[in-house]
């Protein structure tokens, strides 16, 4: 094993993320993160890594930062920009019976390795019963003024090709649970993880060393009477800061945190939607037949009866993610946009 | 690494054979006739109607596949194409399990879940489950190759694919990163001289493909795909090289695609002249008879039983795939995630798993 502790941000040396937590035992989404791959790298042998930059460099967001010290170069293994490749090569492995876990710098390249994943990795098993334990985790999101390149939600995308998970946390501790169940799975898993998140949000997060969360289970982050919100990924912060400015009028919220897009917990979302009559369905990926677009149909086909208003969506509009400051923020729901959103359904 | 561009030659008269004994020989001419029979018969029969979906005939191109899968030894995987049915039988698919899956029944390697050459048995003989996106399985045969070489186990993974796929990005990727690694692996490309109609000039600018490999640091090595036995030396070679830690070899093997590309494609743009040369002088089963026969492994009466059985085992596998159960529509779902256990419960009689 790795040494204990050592100071925080002073990894690189083999030490073990858990070292990095602040000094009252927090760990941001990123750091949980990292926790989740060194101990399930710990636990089993047969999970490695490979991707761009992610050994001696640590990757783009520092994730996986002193792993090769720890692993060695053949279970963290830096790929040249081969998208394809990389998706392709994790396929290939896991059908061998390694377990996989790649990155994508940024969840915007999966575009480049989008036949391997969509094509090969989520249709193989359907077709022939051999299982594929891939795990492709990608920075996905805006909100950080990283323009049309750095900011993607592709997750309707992946959703909609049948075979693979697609998950995307919003909080250090299911980040960290969530992938651990996603290395565990024998299914391809697409574990989106958010950028604006990474450093932003801190909580204690359980020692356990099988810290699981279930896939495809839905958290009610907040209880409320009045309206559901029904989200994921950052949305899930800015939906509770709405939550607690309204709640100062006297409107209360529900927010429902997905966690996964597939499976898609109905069951939690309909269970919402029977207490408070009303909802809201918000998401970072585009409008036009993105993840509201689904929601908000299971709601109104199967939730029909325990309606009072039609459902709402709110989500950015069908256009790439723009740069400038003023058009980013007009092109992202905001949490004035939630809040208003919500007091007119709770007149309606 | 030294690069190593040839092209492969007859070796000396007293290697006629490849080091191949004689039932190894009689093996082979079995599968070269199997796979033409079953090539001309299935054309027959989807012509009249008779077969549903599609057929991409070998025809032309049974040495390069046979030629190839028989370097390979069973726990070695293969990633061939839709037009590999020769290198899938030869690697141990069952024909009756391959026709029911012609005809989209339960017992099709796939259980109806995909249809013709779109076949593979990764657990009964490491053969790769076809995809129609080529190279597609290119950088997967990479990740097997990966495993191998981090379990230490003396296996090899082959790739084939056609000449077409050489454009495309993934071929140039896998072979980088094969040769980055020194991965075990086998490249093998069939060029049999057309992307459905593309001829390959409007493909690469380069005379050959094999010599494509110099920009990977790997071997090279361009046989003649009519002839089966140096198809076979070319790929032992380069297996018991990547079986040795010595890396990745591309083959380029030569042969014409004597139909077109798919059933429906009459192939109109492959010169007469040269299609009838290629026929009446350079068929790989025919070829291949002779040489035995001249060598004495064969005689007619030992051809003609050949050809019996071949015949016989089509009709068995007909037989087989017509008797074979639909799977139950209800079933449709089932099999997308481990968990719903369609795959691990086997089929009834009826068709489903219950």
């Amino acid at each position: 094993m790795a040494q204990a502790t050592v100071e925080a941000g002073a990894a690189g040396h083999g030490a073990e993320p858990r070292g990095k937590r602040t000094e009252d035992g927090q760990a941001t989404y990123l750091i949980a993160i990292a926790e989740g791959l060194w101990e399930e790298m710990e636990r089993d042998d047969r999970v490695f890594l490979l991707g761009e930059d992610i050994g001696v460099y640590g990757g783009a967001f520092k994730v996986t930062e002193g792993f090769i010290e720890r692993f060695g170069p053949e279970r963290v293994i830096d790929t040249p920009i081969v998208e394809e490749t990389i998706v392709g090569m994790a396929l290939g492995a896991a059908m061998e019976g390694l377990r996989p876990v790649a990155e994508f710098q940024y969840a915007d390249f999966m575009s480049s390795g989008f036949d391997e994943i969509t094509t090969a990795l989520a249709r193989y098993h359907y077709r022939s019963g051999v299982p594929t334990p891939v795990v492709l985790r990608a920075p996905s999101g805006g909100g950080v003024r990283a323009s049309s390149f750095h900011s993607e939600n592709p997750e309707p995308w992946f959703a909609y090709a049948p075979g693979l998970k697609v998950i995307c946390p919003a909080f250090p501790t299911d980040a960290k649970g969530l992938l651990k169940s996603a290395i565990r799975d024998d299914n391809p898993c697409v574990f989106l993880e958010h950028k604006w998140i990474y450093r932003r949000i801190k909580e204690l997060v359980p020692e356990d060393p099988d810290l699981l969360i279930p896939i495809g289970k839905a958290n009610v982050r907040r209880e409320g009477t009045d309206v559901s919100i029904v989200t994921y990924g950052m949305m899930v912060h800015l939906a509770l800061e709405a939550a607690e400015e309204l709640s100062h009028d006297g409107v209360d919220v529900e927010v429902v945190d997905l966690r996964s897009i597939v499976p898609l917990d109905t069951e939690t979302i309909l269970r919402s939607v029977e207490k408070t009559s009303r909802a809201l369905v918000l998401s970072e990926s585009h409008r036009f037949l993105g993840t509201t677009a689904e929601v908000a149909s299971v709601i109104a086909e199967e939730g029909f009866a325990h309606l009072d208003a039609p459902v709402v969506r709110m989500a950015p509009p069908s256009v790439p993610v723009p740069f400038s400051p003023v058009l980013e923020d007009a092109y992202l729901p905001q949490v004035a946009d939630i809040v208003e959103g919500v007091r007119k359904l709770s007149t309606w | 690494m030294a690069t190593k561009i040839e092209d492969a030659k007859s070796t000396s008269e007293a290697d006629w054979r490849a080091g191949l004994s004689d039932d190894r020989l009689r093996e082979i001419l079995h599968l070269l006739k199997l796979c033409r029979y079953f090539d001309e018969r299935m054309e027959a029969l989807y012509r009249q109607g008779r077969l549903p979906g599609a057929i991409y005939s070998g025809r032309g191109q049974e040495g390069t596949h046979v030629g190839v899968t028989f370097a390979l030894r069973p726990d070695d995987s293969l990633f061939p194409t839709h037009r590999d049915l020769s290198a899938q039988l030869a690697k141990g698919l069952d024909l009756k399990r391959v026709m029911a899956q012609f005809w989209g029944r339960i017992d099709g390697y796939t259980r109806g879940r995909d249809g013709n050459s779109h076949i593979g048995d990764w657990q009964g003989n490491r053969t790769w489950t076809v995809m129609s996106h080529l190279p597609i399985a290119y950088p997967v045969a990479c990740g097997a190759a990966l495993a191998y070489k981090r379990k230490a186990e003396p296996k090899v993974a082959m790739a084939i694919c056609g000449d077409g796929a050489t454009s495309n990005g993934r071929w140039h990727e896998a072979l980088n990163v094969s040769a980055i690694h020194e991965l075990p692996v086998v490249w093998v490309v069939n060029n049999n001289q057309y992307a459905y109609s593309t001829p390959n000039r409007l493909e690469m600018p380069t005379p050959t493909i094999a010599e494509r490999a110099s920009a990977y640091g790997m071997p090279g090595i361009r046989v003649d795909g009519q002839d089966v036995l140096d198809v076979y030396r070319v790929a032992n070679q380069a297996v018991e090289r990547a079986r040795g830690g010595g890396g990745p070899t591309l083959i380029e093997s030569v042969s014409l695609r004597w139909r077109g590309h798919a059933g429906h494609d009459p192939a109109k743009y492959v010169p007469q002249e040269m299609l009838e040369r290629y026929i009446r002088e350079k068929d790989p089963v025919r070829r291949f008879e002779e040489l035995l026969l001249a060598r004495g492994v064969v005689d007619e009466d030992a051809v003609k039983q050949t050809q019996d059985r071949v015949e016989r085992e089509f009709d068995e596998g007909y037989g087989f795939a017509q008797a074979s159960p639909y799977p139950v529509p209800s079933d449709v779902t089932r099999g997308l995630w481990v968990e719903d256990g369609y795959w691990s419960s086997e089929p009834s009689r009826e068709g489903g798993t219950g």
